[in-house]
């Protein structure tokens, strides 16, 4: 159990250090868009390749933060049921969660097994988007983005599967920013 | 089995894993990984579409929207923009009974067109408007439940995660969706304050307690306040809504131009610092995560609907008993009400959308207009219970212990009712929501 | 009956490529296999997203989610090079039947273009020209090179490269879709796309003003067959596909030209103007370009491909064919 508590105090530590990365993405965002409608409209010249560096960001924020996301119990979920059942019955409720967070493990283990080959066939490739000449930008980031992300998240549930720490009775209001 | 009736079970067994409260996006992507499997006999295909859906799904400019947004909304929350309105609205609306009520949903309005979520509504509002109308002796009930009610006035009135979010699994234009969202907005404004008018004279119990008495709040504004406090709220609505309106700027880049007037704002005002900036940028990289995420694995889920063929046998379904263009809205409806009393907005309009599309498509609807019909159908969830988002947040902000779980939902019935009869009239007349578009 | 065989596009099914494909290419296919008394298909057709996203389908016939299909070319630069060879030599030829035969020639001739889809699990079948030109749509009435000076385009891909030469004028990079929206409202004062898309986009309404430049044809399709599942065909079966596959391709060049000449007249039915550009402007404008024909064919010549013989090649078959080329970006050093 010690050694699980280390592994998941490791897993956290990862997670929020991508996840401040993410942030960061975010702000550059923010930023570089903003730049382009001022460079646009003011200079008569748009940067090229806006479009493609906010597809490329959008990746890196989604997969950056989601471990984070996971971490601290804000991925989407209706636990109302749960909720009910830890009342009368934790234990089956405490069961009910472990079961859940073990299949989210194999799930976010199975993005990350199909992910791996692509990213050994982009890195091997050099495979880009965008139109040579304008702008280009290499996939391999991305599906190293995906393929760490989704790793860690399994990793993550893991630890949440084990030491079945998760109170299911604690809702989370903000999640999916409805 | 047909490949119809095993898509079918799935929906079922998908929506049974949801409501035992496997993460939604899990729950999406399991089924359907596991249903394909089954429906072509292979282990790569469902691999393969996996593989698409993950790395296909977030490279999407249009989804730039959905942080953006999201940022502006949480920085001009934290600018204390949505206390300035609620004074603003209290001044207007004083001498009426009910007219703090009037107020607050008139504040929603307002304030909903800067932010795109209901949470910041929910909780703002629980904690300026509550307590002023508790203080007036008004109905408890009544008081947190115009809060929960005009709350979800943040995800209809543009701009709204909600309607980005329809805009991208349905593939129609974020601009389109968000200038359809105005008239409706505005109407549903305009029902909840015509329900209170008529609550305050037909039921002025639930309204107010008995011996109310209608005191002028103390922070009435002189016509000079009135204007400086509502000119940095018209300013940012200008820029985002006109800036779209105009097409001078795409929907993303409004966004980002929303955000950082928001950002300039908050700091001319002193109420943000370092901290306060970072972790707004935070929150809104996991709200962006959470939804993008949700949106990947429902994109896995609608490439399984397809596969299976279950969109065009409920359209043959559909076609073979003559059910008509009513019969499909009254399921439509009725599903989304069935959903809505456990799941989130987004969730709702992820696993009702991919189902319906393909049955109203050929049918010649205005796909603008079923969009707006699919967000306000999927928002009264928001309202109900057992699990009512908008009611969770301002029972978990509310400090007064008086106040249970029950009374905020009772006290939002009636607005969720009203929600319900705005719906059917925009069901009927397709033009409110569509007259705005070019 | 028949062995069943998944058709993808992640078009909508109206698109004319797909209409073509259902209503000419595979019961063509399956007629022909039957009158040979082979196994006729039974093709189950999923177009519109239901499975892959127009970008996706490239990836889809790779993974196997669709046994054939039609790939949008020019969403894959990198792995599709050698298909960008009509869009990076414009002002050549506005012939969409001339252009099909030219590319699907070169497909035969060098083994590039089949190597790449090779290396996408792909049988390459034959090229979709579904264009016939593109063209400039404006707000204002543009007649000669000089009128286009600080003129603000939208554009796409290697169009974008067409205005590199043009003294200020400036590309805005957008979707067919945005260009309405992006002209009605100022933020373009003009777009390139060709008069069958001005046409389904109601362009007249905001740039009634087309200059018909004849930028050129471009091919953007490519008819492909999943590899596993083409080594499981008979030779005689695969026969019968690659020849349904050519009379596809030229029907479709055929409708595309068709569709060109309706929808122009639709334009000025619309209220919209058509000027020719002077053939002295045309040439200035192609002799302001960089060589972005030569750039492409050194990229694919220093990868240990026949980029250069390739482009020679195609050039030299549009004049065989008749064409007069604005600029003839091989020959120049
Ligand atoms: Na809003
Ligand atoms: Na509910």
């Amino acid at each position: 159990m010690r050694g699980i508590n280390m592994l998941s105090r490791v897993f956290s530590v990862i997670a929020k250090a991508l996840n401040a990365t993410g942030t960061l993405v975010v702000l550059a965002l923010v930023v570089m868009i903003n730049s382009d409608v001022v460079s646009r409209n003011l200079f008569n010249a748009p940067f090229p390749g806006t479009y493609e560096m906010v597809q490329f960001l959008m990746v890196m924020i989604v997969f950056l933060q989601l471990p984070d996301v996971i971490r601290i119990n804000r991925l989407t979920r209706s636990d109302g049921a749960l909720a009910v059942l830890a009342m009368d019955r934790p234990r089956a409720a405490r069961v009910i969660a472990r079961i859940i967070d073990s299949a989210s493990c194999i799930f976010m283990g199975l993005i990350a097994f199909a992910i791996w080959p692509e990213l050994q066939r982009s890195w091997g490739s050099g495979a880009f988007f965008g139109t040579p000449g304008i702008f280009t930008a290499p996939y391999w980031p991305i599906h190293l983005a995906i393929l760490v992300s989704s790793t860690l998240s399994s990793a993550i549930f893991a630890t949440k599967a084990i030491t079945g720490k998760r109170r299911p009775e604690h809702l989370h209001l903000e999640e999916s920013g409805a | 089995m047909s490949p119809f009736e095993i898509g079918l079970i799935s929906v079922v067994a998908m929506v049974v894993m949801i409501y035992l409260g496997v993460y939604i996006p899990i729950a999406l992507g399991m089924v359907s990984f596991v249903t394909i499997w089954i429906l072509r006999d292979s282990f790569q295909l469902p691999l393969a579409l996996l593989k698409i859906a993950v790395g296909d799904s977030v490279t999407q400019y249009s989804f730039a929207t959905i942080p953006l947004f999201t940022f502006m909304g949480l920085i001009v929350s934290k600018a204390g923009m949505g206390e300035d309105v609620y004074r603003v609205m209290n001044t207007v609306f004083y001498r009426i009974t009910g007219g703090v009520g009037m107020a607050t949903v008139g504040a929603n309005a307002l304030f909903a067109a800067v932010t795109g979520s209901s949470i910041a509504s929910a909780s703002v509002f629980t904690k300026v408007a509550v307590p002023e109308m508790m203080k007036l002796n008004y109905n408890k009930r009544f008081a947190v439940g115009v809060v929960a009610g005009s709350s979800v006035l943040g995800m209809i009135i543009p701009p709204s995660a909600m309607l980005i979010i329809y805009a991208i699994v349905a593939e129609q234009s974020v601009g389109h969706m968000f200038l359809a969202g105005i008239i409706p907005g505005i109407m549903l404004s305009g029902a909840y304050i015509l329900a209170i008018w008529v609550m305050a004279r037909l039921w002025p119990r639930f309204v107010v307690n008995e011996g109310a008495v209608n005191k002028a709040p103390e922070d009435l504004m002189s016509a000079a306040q009135l204007l400086m406090l509502s000119l940095p709220l018209v300013g940012l609505v200008i820029t985002v809504l006109g800036g779209i309106y105009t097409g001078w700027l795409t929907p993303v880049e409004a966004g980002a131009a929303g955000a950082a007037l928001g950002l300039v704002l908050a700091i001319a005002r002193g109420k943000i610092n370092l901290k306060s900036f970072w972790n707004a940028l935070l929150e809104t990289g996991h709200i962006t995560a959470a939804i993008l995420f949700l949106i990947t694995a429902a994109s896995m889920y609608s490439r399984m609907l397809g596969i299976a063929g279950v969109p065009n046998a409920l359209g043959d379904f559909l076609e073979t008993y003559q059910l008509g263009f009513a019969a499909v809205m009254v399921m439509l409806v009725l599903l989304m009400l069935f959903l809505g009393t456990l799941l989130d907005t987004a969730s709702i309009i992820l696993i009702v959308v991919p189902l319906f599309l393909p049955i109203v498509e050929p049918l010649g609807v205005n796909l603008v207009w079923f969009g707006i019909i699919v967000v306000i159908g999927a928002e009264i969830g928001l309202l109900t219970p057992p699990l009512g988002i908008s009611c969770f947040v301002i029972k978990s902000t509310i400090s007064d212990p008086t106040i249970s779980l029950k009374d905020v939902f009772m006290g939002a019935l009636p607005f969720a009712a009203v929600m319900l009869c705005v719906l059917l009239v925009l069901i009927e007349f397709p033009i409110l929501s569509t007259v705005l578009l070019p | 009956a028949g062995r069943m065989a998944t058709v993808i596009d992640g078009y909508p099914e109206r698109s004319m490529w797909l209409v073509e494909l259902s209503n000419f290419f595979l019961p063509e296919v399956n007629r022909r296999l039957e009158e040979a008394g082979l196994e006729v298909f039974d093709f189950q057709e999923s177009y519109g997203g239901s499975i892959v996203n127009p970008r996706g389908v490239l990836e889809g016939l790779r993974l196997g989610l669709g046994d054939m299909g039609i790939v949008t070319t020019i969403f894959h630069a990198s792995e599709l090079p050698s298909q960008a060879i009509a869009a990076v030599t414009p002002f050549i030829s506005s012939n969409a039947a001339i252009v099909a035969r030219a590319i699907d020639e070169i497909a035969n001739e060098f083994p590039d273009m089949r190597e790449e889809f090779a290396s996408e699990n792909q049988v390459y079948l034959a090229t979709g020209v579904v264009l016939d030109s593109y063209q400039m749509f404006s707000t204002r009435p543009i007649n000669t090179l000089a009128d286009m000076a600080d003129l603000r385009v939208a554009g796409a891909g290697y169009n974008l490269r067409y205005l590199e030469g043009l003294d200020g004028a400036v590309g805005v990079r957008g979707g067919l879709t945005d260009f309405y929206n992006m002209v009605q409202t100022g933020v373009t004062e003009a777009a390139m796309l060709w008069p069958e898309a001005a046409n389904t986009f109601a362009i007249a309404e905001v740039a009634p003003h087309m200059l018909r430049a004849n930028l050129g044809s471009v091919n953007t399709k490519s008819l492909t067959v999943n590899a596993d599942f083409w080594a499981t065909l008979s030779p005689e079966v695969q026969a019968v596909l690659q020849e349904v596959a050519i009379d596809y391709r030229d029907r479709m060049a055929e409708v595309a030209m068709e569709q060109a000449s309706v929808s122009e007249a639709a334009f000025v039915e619309a209220g919209g103007t058509i000027t020719d550009l002077s053939d002295a402007d045309r040439a200035s404008w192609a002799a302001a370009m960089p060589n972005i024909a030569q750039e492409w064919a050194q990229g694919l010549d220093d990868a240990g491909k026949n980029g250069s013989a390739m482009l020679d090649a195609y050039i030299n078959k549009l004049i065989a064919a008749g064409e007069t080329p604005a600029r003839n970006w091989s020959t120049e050093a």
